[in-house]
């Protein structure tokens, strides 16, 4: 291949690819990109924008239907015309992971998964020894070359998939949002992996919802509709804060604090480097003569009465029966309660046991001992079951799986009519369920024919068509764009107004803040219970760090402010509260503006 | 999690029964499973006994582990074995009760033709235990090269066997979670008439189609990343090789059989 003009020798060249999917609906449109060897390149964008379009083509998977396309010294498509052979070629050099794990591994035992693309290479067996032993060192995981894949977590298993593609030497390793059904240990043990790589030379692409996740690379793009809206250093990108709203993105924490406070007036110098912003504070701070008051607590410590607990468990243990997973329980003697119209989180990593305490609650299990009572009735009561039911919603994992109807409306009114409601009530309550959550035009559509985000809502439509008075959702935000889980959060927001209680594990510390109670789970017990504030705290931060969580990111930042003299509050919970705080002690905070609570500040 | 079944789950370790062969340990297995048919007395029973229970003792594999892969299958044998006692009617008849009686053909039946399949049964888990799918699909790659000759797809139909057993688990967890949510939308799986039952099962198994086709499609996506292209061009990390021990194995498969077939013939 001629080298490109620009660069010299770039790794692949994508120019004026349009690709179209069944039904006419343009994934790429007119997208050029090139990409130089060793760059990290990362991919923002809503769901549905044609990220993972783009990845498919840059690990040789997709061809488009018109454009250039040259990967790895080869050109596989020109002007429209498919190189086959090149395409074959082409692909031993790239690399692609992909968001579900368990798809991507194909065999039972995890050292014999990372051969097997070097097997398909063709690779001598004694490289493909070292080579296997070389990935699953780098990803960490050699202690478990010998497991059943199905049996590990799902950070393992991703990076086990990692091991798989590195080990096939690729030029270009493309990662189409690996991260985005893991939790944050997860999450952050594939990041370590991608730092790592740097020093090999790969290239890398990273498709991510991140956007924190973004600063480390060399370069961002942000597609929108099937073309680049925006490309540059992070920086450059994150800079343009009108345009990233307008593509229903937010811009990463730190710059966002730094945006959140000149909104309060406060006069810092917008960055996305913490560094920085934390030196401006400091600077301000100290050029400040008298010292200020110290600012007033933010007063969200709501009363501690615990009124009405809806849900009790009391002394409850669980173990699942199946001896090859060991004797230890899933639950250990857990007492707890949840009072009506609250909403709770539920944290903890993953084999914390919190997926089994919603399949409790939600009798699918029954307790080994203990009892759980839910509005006055015993969930092990076989003959109260569906009067149960009838007041219980339960949004499992990825709930998307479950649809089946041929419309959405159908799929939607599913519940209702099991309810025993004559059709025009159910088709009511349907309709209701959709407008709720945004799918109202979509009615008459095939579920299947929708985006990953939309399936999400149809799904929680589904359960809310039911009119659940306590709702019971596992993760509902996972994999999601920030706009959709937005768009979920303010769901879960009204339906509490409207007195439903919501009970709801997440990995997110964001939505654990607003929470009214947290809930964390560790090792099957119950490791703490209260307020937000209260389990939040930096006496907790040790333990909290232990179980794979951590304190929320405004915490940490308001320690380092204090610790370079800038007055703050002392734990806040939010980025809101921790700027207001720090906008009142450099005595700015005379101009109220913006909501409380309103957005996800 | 309730429906995780005891196939494909192999179980690590470097025995003696670990390093053979992955072709012998199917062929081996598939002569002990034919051989039980020729069992009809008791001394061949405990010869096939002592056979599979000296190959689980040298294989390290523990009896919980192999009583659990392999109680479902022994439960139908048994309900089996209750069947033959009490329906075969020739022979002497030891004990009556009304319409039920028990012969001597039947306690027979019962007791042998049950006991000699649940030595075939505990022969293949055996071999499920100890070897590796990758393995049990490049011996049946190899037993299926002769297909491939004929221009059939040898290679392909034992890498679709493979995968099946890597999926099996995954897709069981699928079923097992839309058939909770599905309760819990009210669909009456559990509870209501049979006839209401059968309807219900309708939603559930479209759902476990289109996510098991999303799987799929997932999948292919893998193999294709990964440069999977049939068997031709592939290496292997541990290439077959026939040992001595290899050869010895086989021996003793041979002579195990002989010595089966030569029992029943004394009486």
């Amino acid at each position: 291949m001629k080298p490109a003009p620009v660069t010299h020798d770039p790794l692949a060249r994508i120019a004026h690819a349009t690709l179209l999917y069944e039904g006419g609906v343009r994934a790429l449109n007119d997208v050029s990109l090139t990409l130089r060897r060793g760059e990290r390149v990362c991919v923002l964008g809503p769901n549905g924008s044609g990220k993972s379009t783009l990845a498919g083509v840059l690990a040789g998977l997709l061809a488009p239907d018109e454009g250039t396309v040259a990967l790895a010294g080869e050109r596989v498509l020109d002007d429209g015309r498919v190189d086959v052979e090149a395409y074959r070629r082409a692909r031993r050099s790239l690399g692609l992971v992909f968001q579900n794990p368990d798809d991507q591994i194909v065999t039972s035992v995890v050292e014999e998964d990372v051969a097997f693309g070097p097997e398909n290479l063709g690779v001598p067996s004694e490289e493909i020894g070292r080579r296997v032993a070389r990935e699953l060192h780098r990803v960490a995981m050699e202690d478990y070359a010998q497991a059943d894949p199905t049996r590990l977590s799902g950070g393992q298993k991703q990076r086990v998939a990692i091991a798989g593609a590195l080990a096939m030497e690729p030029a270009l390793l493309v990662l189409d949002e690996p991260g985005a059904l893991l939790d944050v240990r997860g999450r952050r043990s594939i990041l370590k992996v991608m730092d790592r790589l740097r020093e090999t030379g790969t290239t890398i692409v990273h498709i991510t919802h991140f956007m924190e996740e973004a600063l480390a690379a060399d370069r961002v793009i942000v597609m929108l509709h099937g073309r680049i809206a925006l490309e540059g250093a992070p920086r450059e990108v994150f800079a343009r804060q009108e345009e990233l709203r307008a593509l229903g993105l937010r811009e990463p924490w730190t710059a966002r604090l730094a945006t959140r406070l000149s909104e309060l007036g406060v006069d810092v110098t917008w960055t996305c480097d913490d560094d920085s912003l934390l030196a401006d504070l400091a600077r301000m701070s100290r050029s400040l003569s008298c010292t200020m008051p110290p600012p007033p607590q933010a007063s969200c410590d709501f009363a501690a009465e615990k009124t009405d607990p809806v849900i009790a468990l009391d002394g409850v243990s669980f173990s699942y029966r199946d001896a090859s997973q060991g004797s230890r329980p899933a639950l250990d003697d857990v007492t707890l309660a949840f009072a009506r119209g609250r909403t709770t989180a539920v944290i903890g990593q993953t084999g914390s046991g919190k997926s089994t305490l919603l399949r409790l609650l939600c009798s699918l299990e029954r307790p080994d001992a203990g009892r759980i009572v839910i509005d006055g009735i015993d969930t092990a009561d076989r003959s109260r079951r569906r009067e149960l039911l009838s007041r219980l919603g339960y949004v499992m994992q990825r709930p998307e799986r479950q649809l089946f109807a041929e419309t959405v409306l159908e799929d939607v009114s599913f519940g209702p009519r099991n309810l025993g409601l004559d059709t025009t009530e159910a088709r009511r309550r349907a309709e209701g369920a959709l407008e709720q959550v945004g799918l109202a035009e979509l009615a008459a559509s095939s579920p299947f024919e929708l985006s990953g985000g939309q399936q999400r809502m149809c799904a929680i439509a589904g359960v809310l068509a039911m009119r659940p008075a306590i709702l019971i959702m596992d993760e509902p935000t996972a994999g999601l764009d920030p706009h959709s889980r937005e768009r979920i959060m303010s769901i879960l927001r009204e339906l509490n107004r409207r007195g439903v209680t919501v009970v709801q594990v997440t990995h997110s510390r964001e939505i654990a803040v607003r929470a009214d109670e947290v809930v964390v789970l560790d090792q099957s017990r119950v490791m703490m219970h209260g307020s937000p504030r209260e389990v939040f705290s930096y006496q907790n931060e040790a333990l909290l760090r232990e179980s794979g969580l951590g304190i929320p990111t405004s915490m940490l930042w308001a320690r380092r402010l204090r610790e370079e003299g800038v007055s703050c509050a002392d734990g806040p919970l939010t980025m809101d509260e921790l700027a207001r705080s720090v906008a009142c002690g450099l005595g700015r905070a005379a101009r109220p503006r913006g909501v409380e609570k309103g957005g996800e500040r | 999690m309730a429906l995780r079944l005891g196939i494909g789950q192999y179980l690590p370790g470097s025995s003696p029964i670990h390093r053979l062969d992955p072709r012998v340990k199917v062929t081996g297995a598939l002569a002990l499973m034919v051989s039980v048919f020729f069992i009809t007395g008791p001394l061949q029973l405990v010869l096939g006994y002592a056979c599979v229970l000296a190959l689980v003792a040298a294989a390290g594999v523990p009896v919980s582990r192999l009583v659990e892969s392999i109680r479902p299958i022994v439960i139908v044998l048994a309900l089996l074995a209750v069947f033959n006692l009490l329906f075969i009617r020739t022979g002497d008849e030891l004990w009556r009760w009304g319409a039920l009686s028990v012969t001597t053909d039947g306690l027979r039946v019962a007791v042998i033709f049950s006991l000699r399949l649940v030595i075939a049964v505990i022969a293949s888990s055996l071999m499920l235990l100890t070897t590796t799918p990758t393995q049990l699909t490049d011996a049946f790659d190899a037993g299926l090269a002769p297909l491939s000759r004929l221009g059939l797809p040898g290679h392909e139909l034992a890498m679709v066997f493979s995968l099946m057993l890597r999926f099996i688990p995954t897709i069981a967890d699928e079923a097992q979670a839309i058939l909770d949510a599905q309760t819990l939308r009210g669909a009456p799986l559990s509870d209501g008439s049979p006839a209401r039952r059968l309807k219900a099962v309708a939603p559930m198994l479209i759902a476990l189609l289109a996510s098991s086709i999303h799987h799929a499609n997932g999948l292919s996506r893998a193999l294709d990343a990964r440069c999977y292209a049939g068997g031709a061009t592939r290496s292997h990390w541990h290439p077959l090789r026939m040992r001595r021990s290899d050869w010895l194995a086989l021996l003793a498969v041979a002579a195990y059989v002989v010595a089966l077939v030569g029992l029943g013939q004394l009486r």
